[in-house]
């Protein structure tokens, strides 16, 4: 189950940040997510010298935590996506086509004329579609 | 890691008995400690003592029914207690003794056979000669000890005192080989040699021990392997216990050999692979042991791993132990297999492999909680498995240098960054740790029975098998182990949970993982770990330390920006200064959280996670104002009562006012934010000019600010503005007096809204007027003082600027907001004095150029006055061209300053040396003296142009317009003039040959390479000089006189210049473009090829014009141009061909011309010539001939010609062939134009051709 998914700006700022458990564990998750962004630098100041991961967006597992494995994805745009899940066993395919999801709901709320750019996201239908993208993850791992 | 025994942590080592002799057993036990691999010695003196290798009788009762998995001292038994091998050690006084000794060797021996049998250990007999007789024993004989290799020798040698008999009966009575029977010759009177051979053979012996011993530990394998193999043990348990012995026993017998080996085989690896091995044959013998060793190795991580997996069956099926118990001693096996398997991997470098193996350790465990009431056992060994995987890998970390490189973990789970580092580890034990704790907590706080555990406890001991606790049961004098029901064990281990400090291990934890995190520059992981540990700090009240850390974190979260985790920071900052006691911390922190952005509502905290938010509460806007307004209250003057726990209480008192300052990069920007804007950019002095003040301020609640002081750079410029509504503090009115005061309606702040007031400022003092701060003052003892910020310049908000919300500017016009800075400069006062610089047209090359200068007086006095000159290149760059330079100018600038005139003429150099005075070739200062208004005063500046340049002329003056010149102001008045520089007159100069006579010059018909510019002119022939001055600028000049003035000394003698005419004694006027022509004849005396002429001299003058001349009424001055010429060729010519002809005719009437060919040489000349025809002329004569010409003769050739067409008209072309020197020579066409009138004229041909001959007769 994803507890918690995190935009996080190319200053390391975050923009997006919404968890969905129920218990009041909001604060370690923002750790979790911050945490993350520790491993996201060391990947991209150091690639690994393998080819197909040049230009590769998703970042992968970036580190298990307690209870918690978290995942990242980095755009072009320097914006980070990371989710924590408590799955243990997660599905690279399954994350990936979370992330590419998610990242088209991310460009479409950014497209909003509306929405200026490296500020916070405060649209409700992307917070809607980001649920229902949470939700469907949780069914396609269950699947 | 330090809570494993040292057998666990460490390589096995051998052990190996030494029975009797005692003297002997220190020698041999330190040599055979100093091994490599080092052998262990059991030394027991006698051969009573050795019942202690002897299987016990408990030892023989548990084998066949175990009481657990595994033995807690089984390692240490082996390293202890049951040597590999024994080493019966006989004198050999008592081996060739009497019977009695005989039989006591016998018995000795017998028992030891007995002992020895039942665990197979390896028998070795030596025998030790006491003394050796001086006989002729050559080098083995003197040797102490004999290797298997010389024993027969070595028996033979010591026949005389031990018979061979003897040593055979006593070789099958130990029933050993024979190479296992040593002669160790304990006395030997020769020093020398026993030191030579001690090292040969106390090798010999270790090898034997050493080959012994590996016999014994592979046999002990052999054996434990077979019985794994035919499963015929009779449970898991001993399942695992075999596994374990077998892979122990593997491990001894490779570590037997080569200990560096097995521990660093990669490095061994690499060592050998540099040494020359083929050399060297220890090396060789470590490559094969390495080569054994791995094979070996390989097993023990094998059985190892089996042992692991049986035991991770077992728990669901082991049903020995009540399930707590046995929960407990599968985890405490499994942690030391782990261990075990972990120390393997990670000494062979197989990095990798070892935290994969942790990983799969950890996963399989994790969920293995067990029983609730003991939940923290678990933790607590989980943390365990974390730190001593951390510490293990801190000392492997050489092994691990390059992890990048490694390509992390399988495809389908990588490896990630941080679980190559000891830190992640350490970081999860902290964490761990921290859980058994609170779960250690919740437990005891759950028991009642608190004494009960104390009491309960006390006679529990660990149990022989590991992971396993007994009771301790005295029965009389007899103790009895007791086995504990799982109740007794929940109170047996809170207990000993009780009895540890663990906050001061998990701070350890954090602390460690911190630095570490640190090192490989984790900075949020490092802040992570930093906030925990800030976090065990408070809450074990050591509150100094823990704001000290939780102050690093938050700089971090402030910096990015993470709002909600810095709320978290910010709380515990809060509380901790509540609790020391520091009022203006809490003031700060407590101001930055109310000001941070955080707009959600949802304030309710749920009861149920009262843990998980800090001394803050969850991050709401509700909860802002709740700690605005406590702060707040606190400002005023409430005191505010430490919340719950009894802190001192903090309070703002009369005697300490509280001041806070905020600058450009302080956190407390979002509380109280100053833009200050000046609405110019520009201000005269005592012109009052605008500026707008704009605050903000992100509080959630209205501010209302008592005062506000705005301070400048120019302290009579600050002001303060009072709030109308607030009754005047009494702190304003003991201010400075005549401070100006203004009064605003409303100072109140709202939350991101800008406060906007705009005054007037007027400052007297030029220069740079700058607002430094603002204060806001509120309540008597309390101020913000904010440095001000230009709003052009103007940082936004560090934490706010990602918020969604509408940028507002700190001044309503826009404009403004981008471009207003906060300081103004103020002009110098405006100066009411004319400078009049009066120049007419250009500076000519060569005459002193007067600048005339006036400073006329308008509204201000001149006090000490300065004037200063600077003349600079009009086209930029210096007045000296570096490409250009000059051999006359000394002085290397083209224009230059000579002097300064004063206002009647007379040079300033000569007035009172209080005139600050310098004069530099582009540069000047004079002081001005006192000039009262309406007065002038002048002077004139004198220049000389060396070069026709153009220049630029600066004048400054600066002044005093008041007497007291240390307060005033200086007033500058600046005037500059472009000044043309032009030459005056260009010199040109030529050189003619006299009319019709043309000398036959060798030079010019092969003319030398050089000799290109240089004229030719023939010796004592006059030649014509013609010199030319044209005027090129732009006014009438006067001639005064030209002429050419020849070098003083040999000059002289060597060419004759005359001046072709009268002097020009009225003097000639030349109008601009006019050129003055002058005619000398030069006649050189001296066959010379460069012959120095002489100079021109050219002296003139401006010719004043008329109005220029009744004004200034001085006559300008005289100059002399002068103009080099330059050298001439001169050589004798052989020949001179004249003509000799009219110079005009009439058409049709005959007329008769001469040539006359003039041999100058003492030669006879061989003279070709011919004569072209010409359409014009009719001529008789001849056209071509040779002739010759006697020396210093002429000869003349006459032509009678008739004219055919009228006009100027060419006579027949002549030309002239010396044969001697192959030369032509054809006279110029000019000469040989004659004009033709049609008719005769009406003057006589007589006086025409007198007069028109005449320039030519003469020069």
């Amino acid at each position: 189950m994803i507890v918690c998914v995190a935009v996080v700006g190319h200053q390391n700022n975050p923009l997006y940040l919404q968890s969905f458990t129920e218990a009041d564990d909001e604060l370690k998750l923002h750790h979790i997510v911050q945490c993350s962004l520790d491993v996201i630098d060391e990947r991209v100041n150091n690639p690994k010298k393998t080819g197909p991961t040049l230009n590769e967006t998703f970042l992968g597992l970036l580190y298990p935590t307690e209870n918690y494995k978290v995942y990242g994805y980095l755009t072009n745009t320097k914006v980070k996506f990371i989710f924590v899940t408590t799955d243990l066993d997660v599905r690279d395919a399954d994350v990936r086509n979370f992330f590419r999801r998610f990242h088209s709901a991310y460009v479409d709320a950014v497209s909003n004329p509306f929405h200026v750019p490296g500020k916070k996201i405060t649209s409700r239908t992307f917070a809607e579609r980001v649920s229902t993208i949470v939700k469907s993850f949780g069914m396609s791992a269950a699947a | 890691m330090e809570d494993y025994a040292e057998e666990l942590r460490t390589p096995p080592v051998s052990l190996v008995s030494l029975v009797g002799c005692p003297e002997l057993h220190a020698t041999i036990s330190s040599y055979l400690h100093s091994e490599q691999p080092p052998i262990n010695t059991l030394a027991l003196p006698d051969f009573s003592k050795i019942s202690v290798m002897a299987r016990t009788q408990k030892e023989t009762l548990d084998s066949g029914h175990p009481g657990g998995i595994l033995k807690r001292d089984w390692i240490l038994k082996h390293r202890t207690r049951v040597p590999a091998v024994v080493a019966a050690l006989f004198t050999s006084d008592h081996v060739s003794g009497d019977p009695a000794q005989w039989l006591q060797v016998c018995t000795d021996l017998e028992n030891l056979k007995a002992v020895v049998r039942g665990r197979n250990i390896k028998l070795v007999v030596v025998v030790v000669h006491s003394t050796v007789k001086e006989h002729s024993c050559d080098a083995p004989a003197s040797r102490k000890e004999v290797s298997l290799d010389t024993i027969e020798e070595k028996l033979v040698f010591n026949a005389d005192e031990v018979s061979e008999d003897r040593m055979i009966a006593l070789r099958k009575r130990a029933e050993v080989d024979s190479k296992y029977l040593v002669i160790f010759v304990q006395n030997d009177s020769s020093e020398l040699k026993q030191s030579l051979n001690r090292q040969a053979i106390f090798f010999k012996l270790g090898s034997i021990f050493a080959e012994l011993s590996n016999t014994y530990y592979r046999d002990e394998g052999r054996r434990i392997k077979t019985r794994i193999e035919r499963k015929s043990f009779k449970s898991i348990e001993l399942n695992i216990r075999y596994c374990f012995k077998a892979r122990a026993s593997t491990l001894f017998f490779s570590i037997k050999k080569c200990l560096i080996g097995c521990i660093m085989p990669s490095k061994l690896q690499t060592i050998v692979s540099f040494t020359d091995w083929k050399r060297n044959a220890e090396e060789i013998s470590r490559v094969a042991v390495y080569a054994e060793f791995h094979r070996d190795w390989v097993e023990a991580l094998r059985f190892y791993e089996d042992a692991y997996h049986v035991l991770r069956e077992m728990i669901g099926t082991s049903t020995r132990l009540p399930a707590i118990q046995r929960l407990v001693e599968i985890k405490t096996v499994a942690e030391q297999l782990h261990f075990k398997v972990s120390t393997l991997l990670l000494h062979g470098g197989k990095v990798i492999e070892a935290i994969t193996w942790f990983r799969q350790h950890n996963a399989s465990y994790r969920k293995l909680m067990g029983a609730p009431e003991v939940v923290f056992l678990h933790w607590e060994w989980m943390s365990r498995q974390f730190l001593v995987f951390a510490e293990l890998l801190d000392t492997s970390s050489t092994t691990i240098l390059n992890t990048s490189t490694l390509i992390l973990g399988t495809p389908e789970r990588p490896l990630t960054e941080w679980e190559l580092h000891s830190a992640y580890y350490y970081h999860l034990a902290a964490h761990y740790l921290r859980e058994k704790r609170s779960c250690l907590e919740l437990a005891l706080s759950a028991s009642e029975t608190a004494n009960e555990i104390d009491s309960n406890s006390e006679s529990v001991i660990p149990s022989i098998y590991v992971g396993q606790s007994t009771r301790l049961l005295q029965q009389g004098d007899a103790f009895a182990m007791q086995h504990l029901t799982d109740a007794e064990y929940i109170l047996f281990a809170l207990a000993e949970g009780k009895r540890f400090q663990d906050s001061f291990e998990i701070i350890a934890l954090f602390k460690k993982s911190f630095e570490s995190y640190s090192d490989i520059k984790a900075q949020r992981m490092a802040s992570y770990c930093g906030y925990r540990l800030a976090r065990e700090y408070f809450s074990i009240s050591d509150f100094r330390k823990a704001k000290q850390h939780f102050d690093g974190v938050a700089s971090l979260y402030r910096h990015e920006g993470w709002v909600t985790l810095l709320w978290e920071v910010l709380g515990y900052l809060r509380e901790c200064s509540r609790r020391i006691g520091s009022v203006k911390d809490f003031i700060e922190y407590s101001l930055e959280m109310a000001a941070l952005p955080i707009s959600s509502s949802a304030g309710v905290q749920s009861p149920n996670h009262k843990g998980e938010y800090g001394p803050a509460g969850p991050a709401s806007l509700p909860q802002r104002e709740i700690i605005h307004k406590e702060v707040f209250e606190l400002i005023k003057g409430e005191s505010v009562s430490a919340s719950n726990e009894g802190a001192s209480n903090l309070d703002i008192t009369g005697d300490q006012p509280l001041h806070l300052e905020i600058d450009l990069v302080s956190p407390l920007r979002v509380v109280l934010l100053a833009s200050v804007a000046f609405h110019d950019q520009v201000v005269k002095p005592g012109v009052p000019t605008l500026l707008t003040l704009s605050l903000l301020s992100q509080l959630p609640l209205p501010v209302e600010i008592d005062l506000l002081e705005i301070q400048f750079n120019q302290p009579e410029c600050n002001f303060t503005i009072t709030n109308a509504q607030k009754p005047p503090l009494v702190a304003s009115s003991n201010g400075e007096e005549g401070l100006r005061v203004e009064n605003a309606p409303v100072l109140a702040l709202h939350m991101d809204k800008w406060l906007r007031l705009t005054y007037d400022v007027k400052s007297e003092q030029s220069g740079k007027l700058e607002c430094i701060s603002v204060i806001a003052r509120m309540g008597s003892r309390f101020a913000i003082c904010c440095r001000a910020e230009s709003p052009a310049s103007m940082d936004d908000l560090r934490l706010w600027k990602f918020e969604d919300r509408v940028e507002t500017f700190p001044t309503k016009d826009p404009s403004l907001a981008f471009s207003g800075q906060k300081a103004i400069q103020v002009e110098d006062p405006d100066p009411q004095v004319d400078l009049i610089l009066g120049a007419t047209g250009p500076a000519l090359v060569g005459e002193s150029f007067l600048v005339p200068v006036r400073v006329v007086s308008k509204g201000h006095t001149i006090h000490s006055g300065e004037l200063k000159i600077n003349i600079v290149d009009a086209k930029g760059g210096g007045l000296v061209s570096p490409r250009e330079i000059e051999p006359f100018s000394i002085d290397s600038h083209h224009v230059e300053l000579l002097g300064i005139l004063g206002p009647d003429g007379e040079d300033e150099s000569q007035t009172g040396p209080e005139n600050i005075r310098k004069i530099q070739q582009s540069f000047g200062l004079l002081s001005v003296p006192f000039v009262n208004i309406g007065e002038s005063w002048s002077c004139k500046l004198e220049f000389k142009w060396h070069r026709p340049k153009p220049v630029m002329l600066y004048v400054s003056l600066g002044y005093s317009p008041h007497s007291n010149e240390a307060t005033a102001q200086k007033a500058h008045v600046h005037k500059s003039l472009q000044i043309k520089g032009k030459t005056a007159v260009v010199i040109g100069h030529r050189f003619m040959l006299p009319f019709r006579r043309d000398p036959l010059l060798l030079s010019k018909i092969k003319p030398a390479p050089d000799s290109d510019q240089v004229a030719s002119l023939a010796l004592k022939e006059t030649s014509i000089l013609i010199i030319s001055a044209k005027n090129c600028s732009e006014v009438p000049l006067q001639l005064l006189s030209m002429s050419i003035e020849v070098d003083e000394d040999e000059n002289r003698r060597s060419c004759t210049v005359q001046h072709g005419g009268e002097n020009p004694i009225d003097p000639a006027l030349l109008v601009p473009g006019e050129e003055f022509k002058r005619v000398f004849s030069i006649i050189p005396e001296v066959n010379t090829p460069k012959l120095g002429v002489g100079t021109v001299c050219l002296r003139w003058r401006r010719n004043p014009g008329f109005e220029e001349k009744s004004c200034s009424g001085t006559i300008a001055a005289e100059v002399v141009t002068s103009h080099k010429l330059p050298d001439i060729n001169v050589e004798m010519a052989p020949l001179i061909v004249s003509l000799k002809c009219l110079p005009h005719a009439i058409l049709g009437v005959p007329f008769t011309c001469y040539i006359r060919i003039e041999n100058q040489t003492q030669l006879l000349q061989e003279v070709k010539y011919s004569l072209a025809d010409s359409q014009s002329f009719v001529l008789s004569g001849f056209h071509n001939d040779t002739i010759f010409v006697l020396p210093k003769s002429e000869h003349i050739l006459g032509y009678k010609l008739v004219p055919l067409a009228s006009g100027s008209q060419q006579l027949p072309r002549f030309t002239l062939t010396s044969v001697r020197y192959s030369a032509e020579l054809q006279p110029a066409l000019a000469a040989y134009t004659v004009f033709v009138f049609p008719s005769k004229p009406h003057f006589t041909v007589e006086d025409v051709g007198e007069k028109k001959t005449e320039p030519s007769a003469t020069e």
